[in-house]
């Protein structure tokens, strides 16, 4: 419980005894978390988070269901009382007929992530979060602005085990990985507000005075703030907006068991021009800039997947139960999210969008006689999954492009459009490709992000006012 | 457990200025059939302590996981380590006094969720299930089964020492029907995991699922070839799920006092409603009476104290559409000058500290009589049901929700199915427009399975009660 050096892993050692105890057939997956996130709001703290604790997954296949069990205690009785759990749970749905699970098997050795640890992150020191917030609020003070946000760091260990039986091959495994993210948004006495993030595996990359510095300047741009009303516009997305898009496309398209079950927005289009030609969109597990990843939630090696080619649907990304589903010699592409598949099916979580030609956010502006800039999107919702339509707020930075350049602040608006329509009216990408994490850390810590650029698209389309 | 906390509150007391210890013991079991076939067979257990301290105004909070001494008093020693760290917060108020919380609570139910047959929770499911395949064109089935325990004892150095057990349950049945580029969804008895309340296994068979389902089936494929939702201003008429929801986006949030004071700015975002508007704020129409109420029986937002050991009781947020109330913690309330915390400190589970949260925000009943009473009085309008999305900007002010399934209103009659249904609007101007609520007797509590605030993030159970309410020139076919 202290934020001292980094133990020894012991993620798979605990996964070994958890499938033993589940017997043959089985799967175990532990996650363990060591967390630490200081949050700020005005300049000053609010809350600090420190966080020690375990998730151990069992899944017990039985005639093709999968009962599944949790704990987050690892002594050898509990472990036992969660594999009769999940051993019961598969006996009570096997009662009920054949399941279409095909079972666990050993994934091939393909590809391994890099860099996924760094022993100075796993310190979880305080003190260095806490002159991170003293240097954002300083920063902020010399714009007269307020500085909100958070500052976290996490050590993660996970690893996976199967039950006896499986033949040959490696049957546990485990991975440590840190991650860093801190984000600052400034808000200025008139109310406009900006953003800045930075997400990495390291916590020195995490420059706290840089990122207030951006939404500072961002919070108070001169120039009275205007208005459009409803209607289509030229857009220059920053890659926190390309990001969000990027994600929200994922849920729509690329999960494998909404499309083996007719319900993906690429279902009959596979193969299609779905998106402009410069898009080339791919889950790269591997990619220099993502939060590397060795294997999924089902021990599946993670490799590049590519998703969009050259604007053409190229695949979409399965878990065991979804690629069983879909048939045709689908086999899993290593993006479980649970064991046995997650109810929602899986997702690609290391997306990577090839940036382009541009020089810079500023060049893709050139070109727009009048349009929006936007910096990020919020409370984005997909409205029609298999039309890839969405709805969010622009949020944090919203301006006007006026004669090839950001003239003003203009009030934030609600986009409501399709994301692959979007992609299909992208005019230019940017050369630099951005690490965009929300760092949204929901029940266990799963820290991933969008790799992506700056775009232009035409024509995109705004329903409202917003903010 | 209670002995341990005490003496953690005793080491705590000489080294901050205030602390609280909360161990926690949490069980799900989820169960669905997807296609007839059985889907999520999952039963998750955790328990561990959670530590919060106050030092020099800034807060520190730990969590470990188990009961183990060393391991709490580690975290203790975490906590207070994390806090001291911080930039220190000279200007911090003192909490709002509250009494030491004493004694023990435990929620009602006839039948205990986790102690019924897994294979009779099955056959329910497999029954609905199968209830939503009599329909040809549907392409994905789903029933849900939900149970939830949560054992709290909770400690403070001002003495509090209490014990919460907590049991909800309930699930729902959904169809999709897909045709070509149109997908459309039907389900009951709402989206996003159906109905849950402060009960036992009771409540789950009284949803009758199997019951419903040839129906939602039938309206799912229905759907497909319905008209869609026409663009322009009309009269809407909200029921049930989507109405909570419209209380819960527009009301609820905006008078989280964590977000009107601008704590909430980086993630959940900030408020329209200002902190001085008590008494003053038009919020509605006069129609428009809302409560913070931890007291509604079979509310997921109900309980005896909230997660810093102040008594939940009915807290009244607009009365007669102006603005009466927070939800409040015992912090937020102090630096406006309220004599008392509203109670709404809730946390998910022990990981998490308790932030300022929405208890049953409930829509008061009014008196225009039944749902068919409020169509009949309606010459020209739409009633939208089940919510399929939602979105509304970090001021809680400009919203757009999409609903599952719209009913024409012409003279008085319910007419043509509509798919695609969406409206728009601001949230003041919204309530304001409100004209109709109707009698206690069509009042029911609607469950939100997933409300997510918080860094890190934080997911609660809350419950809405609301009657159906029409709402005039409301901007209809936005998305």
């Amino acid at each position: 419980m202290t934020g001292g050096p980094a133990r020894d892993i012991v993620a798979d050692e605990i996964a070994a005894r958890a499938a033993e105890r589940a017997g043959p057939d089985s799967f175990a997956l532990v996650t363990l978390e060591r967390s630490l996130m200081l949050r700020f709001a005005a300049g000053r703290p609010t809350q600090s988070t420190a966080i020690d604790d375990v998730t151990v997954e069992i899944a017990v296949p039985f005639h093709g269901h999968v009962g599944r069990a949790s704990t987050n205690a690892v002594d050898d009785a509990a472990l036992a009382e969660c594999a009769e759990r999940a051993k019961l749970a598969a006996r009570a749905a096997a009662a009920s007929g054949n399941g279409d699970f095909p079972g666990f098997g050993e994934p091939d050795d393909l590809v391994v992530a890099r860099d996924t640890f760094d022993p100075a992150t796993a310190e979880l020191d305080p003190a260095s979060g806490a002159a991170g917030l003293e240097e954002a609020f300083s920063v902020a003070a010399e714009h007269g602005v307020e500085a909100h946000g958070i500052w976290t760091v996490a050590e993660q260990e996970q690893g996976w085990a199967l039950g006896d039986d499986y033949p040959g091959g490696q049957d546990a495994e485990a991975e440590r990985r840190t991650d860093a993210f801190m984000k600052v948004i400034c808000i200025a006495p008139s109310g406009r507000s900006g953003y800045a993030a930075s997400s990495s595996v390291t916590a020195a990359d995490l420059d706290a005075g840089a990122l207030a510095e951006q939404a500072a300047r961002k919070a108070t741009a001169a120039g009275e703030p205007a208005e459009l009303p409803p209607g289509e516009y030229p857009v220059v997305f920053e890659a926190p907006a390309v990001g969000w898009l990027c994600d929200l496309l994922a849920g729509c398209a690329f999960n494998g068991l909404a499309h083996a079950e007719g319900r993906g927005a690429l279902d009959g289009k596979i193969g299609d021009a779905v998106a402009a030609p410069a898009i080339n969109l791919a889950d790269s597990p591997a990619h220099p800039r993502t939060l590397p990843r060795a294997f999924d939630a089902e021990g599946t090696r993670k490799w590049p997947l590519p998703l969009i080619q050259d604007g053409v649907a190229h695949g979409v990304a399965y878990d065991i139960r979804s690629a069983a589903l879909a048939g045709d010699g689908a086999v899993t592409t290593g993006h479980a999210l649970a064991p046995g598949g997650d109810a929602a099916g899986p997702h690609p979580t290391n997306l990577v969008l090839a940036g382009g030609g541009a020089a810079d956010e500023a060049e893709l502006c050139a070109p727009i006689e009048r349009g929006v800039y936007v910096t990020r999107l919020w409370y984005a919702n997909v409205v029609r999954p298999k039309e890839t339509l969405i709805t969010a707020v622009t949020r944090d930075g919203t301006f006007l492009i006026e004669d090839g350049r950001i003239t003003r602040p203009l009030r934030d608006l609600r986009l409501t459009d399709s994301v692959l329509s979007i992609l299909a009216r992208t005019t230019a990408l940017s050369r630099d490709q951005t690490l965009m994490s929300d760092g949204e850390f929901y029940g266990r810590r799963f820290a991933y992000g969008v790799v992506c650029p700056a775009l232009r698209a035409d024509a995109v389309r705004f329903t409202g006012a917003a903010g | 457990m209670r002995d341990l906390l005490t003496e953690l509150m005793d080491s705590a007391r000489a080294r901050a200025g205030y602390a609280d210890a909360r161990f926690v013991r949490s069980r799900v079991e989820r169960l669905s059939t997807r296609n007839g076939r059985l889907d999520e067979l999952d039963s998750h257990e955790s328990e561990g302590i959670g530590i919060r301290v106050r030092v020099r105004g800034a807060w520190g909070f730990a969590a470990v996981r188990g009961t183990e001494r060393a391991d709490a008093e580690a975290a203790l020693a975490r906590a207070l380590a994390v806090a001291e760290a911080q930039p220190a917060v000279p200007d911090a108020g003192p909490l709002a006094p509250e009494p030491p919380a004493r004694g023990e609570w435990s929620s009602g139910f006839e039948r205990d969720p986790f102690e019924v047959p897994l294979e009779e929770k099955l056959a329910v499911l497999v029954a609905a299930d199968a209830g939503l395949r009599t329909e040809p064109g549907v392409n994905l089935t789903r029933a849900r089964f939900s149970g939830f325990r949560t054992e709290t004892t909770f400690a403070s150095t001002e003495g509090a020492l209490c014990e919460q057990r907590v049991t909800e349950c309930g699930g729902g049945i959904s169809a999709v029907a897909v045709d070509r580029g149109e997908s459309q969804i039907r389900s009951y008895p709402a989206s996003h995991g159906g109905h849950v309340e402060q009960a036992g296994y009771e409540h789950f068979l009284k949803l009758e699922l199997p019951g419903h389902a040839p129906r939602v089936a039938a309206e799912a494929v229905a759907l497909l070839s319905a008209p869609a939702c026409p663009h322009g201003r009309t009269t809407l008429l909200l029921a049930g799920e989507q109405l909570g929801l419209q209380v819960h986006e527009s009301v609820g949030h905006a008078v989280e006092l964590d977000r009107v004071l601008g704590r909430e700015a980086s993630y959940a975002g900030t408020s329209f409603v200002p902190a001085d508007g008590i008494g003053s704020m038009q919020f509605g129409s006069e129609l428009v009476n809302v409560t913070a109420d931890a007291t509604s029986p079979g509310g997921l937002g109900s309980f005896r104290w909230d997660d810093e050991g102040v008594e939940g009781r009915p807290v009244p947020i607009l009365r007669d559409g102006v603005l009466r109330g927070f939800l409040s913690s015992r912090e937020t309330a102090s630096e406006i000058g309220l004599d008392r915390s509203g109670g709404c400190m809730r946390a998910d589970g022990f990981t998490r500290q308790p932030i300022v949260r929405m208890t049953n925000v409930n829509l008061e009943a009014g008196p225009a009589g039944s749902l068919d009473d409020l169509i009949a009085a309606t010459d020209d309008g739409l009633l939208i049901e089940t919510n399929r999305s939602w979105s509304i900007d970090n001021r809680r002010l400009h919203f757009q929700f999409e609903g599952e399934a719209a009913w024409e209103i012409k003279g008085g009659e319910r007419g043509r199915l509509l798919r695609n249904p969406s409206y728009a609007g601001v949230t003041p101007e919204f309530w304001g427009s409100c004209d109709a609520v109707c009698s206690p007797s069509e009042w029911r509590l609607i469950s939100l399975l997933d409300c997510g605030k918080g860094e890190p993030g934080q997911v609660m159970r809350v419950s809405h009660g609301s009657a159906p309410a029409r709402f005039r020139d409301v901007e209809v076919g936005v998305a």
